[in-house]
């Protein structure tokens, strides 16, 4: 632990002599989503292949996600899926709204920040693995940072716009987006909407999955004003509010979710000065979440389970060109998180059963960062990253408190404080090659589940699990070697890591202790376990022989095992996503196969399912049309052509995925 | 302006002062008691009022207070001795209930006792209940009826020991406010040795489990009622969450099971 603030201080120190730099992080991929946003940084040569994905404007923000080899989700129903980087569960991941962290309200995890972005309000994702994550967060899996859609400015005040229509056969689902923009010379405002509701879908084999429906609407506003040649001031606004989900994989599902999001930003840049970047950032959001079991027949008991969660905080970056080969970002962070998640009961005939799962908390949160680049040479560059964080936990109810004195914490606050780093050395060893090591550490605090969780039932191993306020935060050494080849018409790029993790977090059998869900296998508790080692490796090729041809394709594998020798559980298989795209004039067409190895490394203390492979394929196309001097796009596809009868591996509740699917979008912009 | 709020300060504090001291001058004791009877204790020169916590006696233990004056001058009374009878009358027969002795009386001049109801007032005999009191070398008795109603959920429960083969009264003192978390758990235990001698008993050893009938589980780290003197035995009862909750008792005597069919009922 000293040796890591001795890290810090030295990574600050250094950067005092630094100079600036054009240089991207290995380890970072992005999405673009939107052509009309241009990045200033140097784009890695890999992050073309992830554009290549988002030509289908029909896919959601979850069909995005899991197209990125580094990204798997786990699927409790047909929404609301919890992404994981490597396999690294969501506790040990930040999943971020434009750098703000928004804690969800379900003790169930069925609403990830992600569920609340539409792919219209998305400028780009980010997903930054190893320690490049350290600028969004204290976490061993690495970050997910979604980036907001902006208001764009014009010289002449231009109003536009684009209005789209989607339908999938295989749900009967519709989904309704209208967004516009009005531009000024200094000021511009962007409206967006969405409406998606989808029904049960069919599986491979036809058959409908029940509680697999969902509804939504989600509303979004940016306004940006120009206040200067460098400074500009914006706001977002989103609200998203979500009805009727079902969770086919679960006991209940969800009445409704809402989302309350709101920032203001003031953003500084000036090129070519030592100070070039400088933001600052308030935000606050609310999520209300809404489980039930209301829709299920004929059960004794019915069963409310409410979430609310609340979290402002604020942020400041700044960007620094120290000297000629060396820049410096800096960023400083607080949040604070409100979190309460009760349960009540009712069975017709006794006083409700009612007690609080995540007994109400705050979790303040302080960090500093710091992000040290330096052009050692012409083909060296170095990187180091270095975090420390500060973060107090404390129950505020009385009835938590007592809650918690039952299981021997009368006052369970908690503090951690956490410091991480990261080193990044990568150099170009001839025109085309060029290869990166990075070493990392750092780790994670727990979760309020993990702290707070208060009977918690997972229908994934069917134990009910008791969190503990003395949880150790999880730490982790971590390695990552990157090659890149890259010429005109051939991309290549493989990574490999190995994760070795201490005090790992994981429920333990508490025999003592007596189930509070009926027909649970028994109660566990959180304890720090022991160690334990993640591997794994990623592979994309993208080849583009002609112009107007593009083959893509990307090999996931994983690994991780405890140091007992047991597989961890939820690890994804190996997985092979292969594209051939042709363009034309006006459109293009694509043909994709998707193929997973059977997973059976599993997890035996947790009574893991092996899971079968898959092969899938889909063909899609797109073509673009100009009426009255508006772009029309239709867009269309056929996916699981072969409608394949499959799960994926982190899918809970052995619930097949959906069969043969077809959609159709049109989309005019104006 | 200063002045103002300085003169308005000192107003307010006199006032204060004044309504305070006023308020120590009044020696009526027992306000937070209700008065279930009032009468004189006839030998005994005395007149005698018996206050409850609440306005109707319930089956169960109930904590019984006493106020004692000169019939004559009124004046507080508090070097007395005295007992209490209580006695149910069902025509056929008669019966006593388990009682505490009173101690000396506290500083409001209340003398505190107990009575462990066993049975309800109805169509099956009525309840009175004597007040025995000794009074410089005066004895009198202050007899009065009372009105005893069943408790819903049961605060009282009885069983013959399968080890000893006598009759034993278990009173559910506390939690008389159930909360979520840890709620102290207290039992008094009486032996029926006869129709009107309940002595405390302190020969059990009692374990507690609390469990939701309705969702078949129960909670952790529950501390056993052991006996702190004069029949009460006192532990920790755990409750999760609101609800109907069964406390399931077991009684032991020298390790022998004594009854094991008992619960109490708590719902909150």
């Amino acid at each position: 632990m000293k040796k890591l603030l001795v890290l810090f201080s030295l990574a600050a120190s250094i950067t005092a002599m630094a100079q600036p730099s054009d240089y991207w992080p290995d380890s970072l991929r992005t999405v673009e989503l939107q052509h009309v946003v241009v990045r200033v940084k140097e784009q890695s040569p890999k992050t073309n292949l992830y554009k290549f994905f988002t030509a289908n404007k029909a896919a959601g923000t979850e069909d995005i996600l899991a197209r990125l080899p580094e990204i798997s989700l786990v699927r409790r129903g047909n929404f609301g899926m919890e992404p994981t980087i490597r396999s690294f569960h969501s506790g040990q991941i930040n999943l971020l709204l434009d750098g703000m962290k928004i804690h969800g309200a379900c003790t169930d995890k069925m609403d990830p920040a992600s569920i609340y972005i539409e792919p219209q309000n998305l400028k780009s994702i980010d997903v930054f693995t190893n320690g490049s994550g350290l600028m969004n967060g204290s976490s061993i899996g690495g970050s997910i940072n979604m980036k907001l859609a902006e208001a764009s400015c014009h010289d002449d005040s231009r109003f536009s716009g684009r209005f789209s229509s989607t339908y999938h056969t295989v749900s009967n689902g519709f989904t309704e987006s209208l967004n516009l923009n009005y531009g000024a010379q200094k000021w511009a405002a962007r409206l967006s909407g969405t409406y998606r509701k989808a029904s049960n879908y069919r599986d491979g084999n036809g058959n409908k999955i029940g509680y697999s429906q969902y509804e939504k609407a989600n509303f979004s506003g940016n306004f940006k004003y120009i206040l200067s040649e460098y400074l500009s001031a914006s706001a977002d606004v989103l609200f998203d509010e979500g009805w009727n989900i079902g969770y086919a994989a679960l006991p209940m599902d969800v009445g409704y979710a809402k989302a309350r999001i709101g920032s203001l930003k003031l953003h500084y840049e000036r090129p070519k000065q030592m100070l070039n970047k400088l933001q600052l950032k308030l935000y606050g959001n609310e999520v209300i979440h809404f489980m039930d079991d209301s829709q299920r027949p004929n059960l004794a008991i019915r069963m409310d389970m409410p979430g609310e969660s609340r979290t402002f905080g604020a942020l400041t970056e700044a960007q620094m060109q120290l000297a000629h080969h060396h820049s410096l970002l800096l960023k400083a962070e607080f949040s604070l998180t409100k979190l309460f998640a009760s349960m009540t009961m009712y069975d017709n005939k006794t006083t409700p059963m009612y007690m609080l799962t995540w007994p109400h908390n705050n979790q303040a949160q302080t960090a500093l960062s710091a992000e040290y680049s330096w052009q050692m040479d012409s083909l060296t560059k170095m990187q180091i990253n270095s975090r420390i964080d500060y973060s107090a936990f404390r129950l505020t109810s009385e009835m938590g408190k007592d809650q918690f004195a039952v299981l021997g914490y009368p006052e369970a606050s908690a503090s951690f404080v956490l410091p991480s780093a990261s080193v990044n050395l990568s150099r170009r060893f001839a025109k085309n090659f060029r290869a990166g090591i990075t070493y990392t550490v750092n780790g994670r605090m727990p979760t309020a589940s993990e702290l707070y969780g208060f009977y918690l039932f997972s229908r994934f191993d069917g134990y009910d699990y008791i969190g503990a306020p003395d949880l150790k935060p999880e730490t982790a050494h971590q390695a990552e070697l990157s090659l890149q080849w890259q010429s005109k018409k051939l991309k290549l790029h493989t990574a490999g890591f190995v994760s070795n993790i201490s005090n790992y977090i994981s429920g333990k059998v508490e025999p003592a202790f007596q189930v509070m869900t009926p027909g649970a296998n028994g109660v566990k508790i959180y304890r720090n376990t022991g160690t334990a080692l993640m591997t794994g490796v990623e592979a994309s090729v993208l080849f583009q022989p002609q112009p107007s041809w593009t083959l893509m394709t990307t090999l996931r594998y994983n690994e991780g095992r405890f140091e007992t020798g047991d597989n961890l559980p939820m690890i994804s298989p190996l997985k092979n996503v292969t594209s051939v795209k042709k363009t034309f004039e006006n459109g293009w067409i694509s043909a994709e196969a998707e193929f997973a190895a059977p997973q059976n490394k599993v997890s035996k203390p947790f009574g893991e399912q092996a899971t079968g492979s898959y092969k899938l394929f889909h063909l899609r196309a797109g073509y673009q049309l100009t009426v009255w001097k508006k772009t029309i796009d239709l867009n269309g596809g056929l996916e699981n052509i072969l409608n394949e009868v499959y799960r994926e591996h982190l899918d809970w509740g052995n619930i097949p995925r959906p069969g043969r699917n077809c959609y159709i979008q049109l989309a005019v912009s104006f | 302006m200063t002045k103002l709020f300085f003169v308005v300060l000192a107003t307010s504090v006199t006032a204060m002062v004044v309504s305070c001291s006023k308020g120590t001058d009044n020696p009526a004791p027992a306000i937070n008691y209700e008065k279930i009877a009032e009468g004189y204790v006839v030998g005994a020169g005395l007149k005698a009022s018996i206050y409850s916590p609440s306005a109707t006696l319930k089956t169960g233990y109930n904590k019984l207070y006493v106020a004692l004056a000169d019939s004559l001058s009124g004046a507080s009374v508090t070097n007395a001795s005295l007992s209490f009878l209580p006695m149910m009358d069902m025509q056929t027969m008669q019966h006593s209930a388990p009682v505490e002795a009173f101690g000396t009386a506290d500083n409001t001049g209340l003398f505190s006792s107990a009575v462990l109801f066993t049975m309800p007032s109805g169509t099956m005999g009525s309840w009175t209940l004597r007040l025995n009191v000794q009074y410089s070398n005066k004895a009198g008795s202050f007899v009065t009826p009372i009105v005893i109603n069943a408790a819903d959920p049961a605060t009282v429960k009885s069983f013959v020991s399968k080890a000893d083969g006598k009759k034993y009264f278990i009173a559910l003192i506390e939690p008389q406010k159930p909360k979520v978390g840890i709620n102290d758990f207290e039992l008094a235990v009486f032996q029926s040795a006869s129709m009107m001698n309940f002595p405390a008993d302190s020969s059990m050893t009692i374990t507690a489990d609390p469990q939701m009938p309705t969702m078949g589980h129960g909670s952790p780290n529950n501390i056993n009622p052991v006996h702190v003197g004069k029949g009460h035995f006192k532990g920790k009862l755990n409750f999760t969450m609101t609800g109907l909750w069964h406390v399931n008792l077991k009684f032991y005597q020298q390790s022998a099971i004594a009854d094991t069919a008992n619960h109490f009922e708590i719902n909150f």
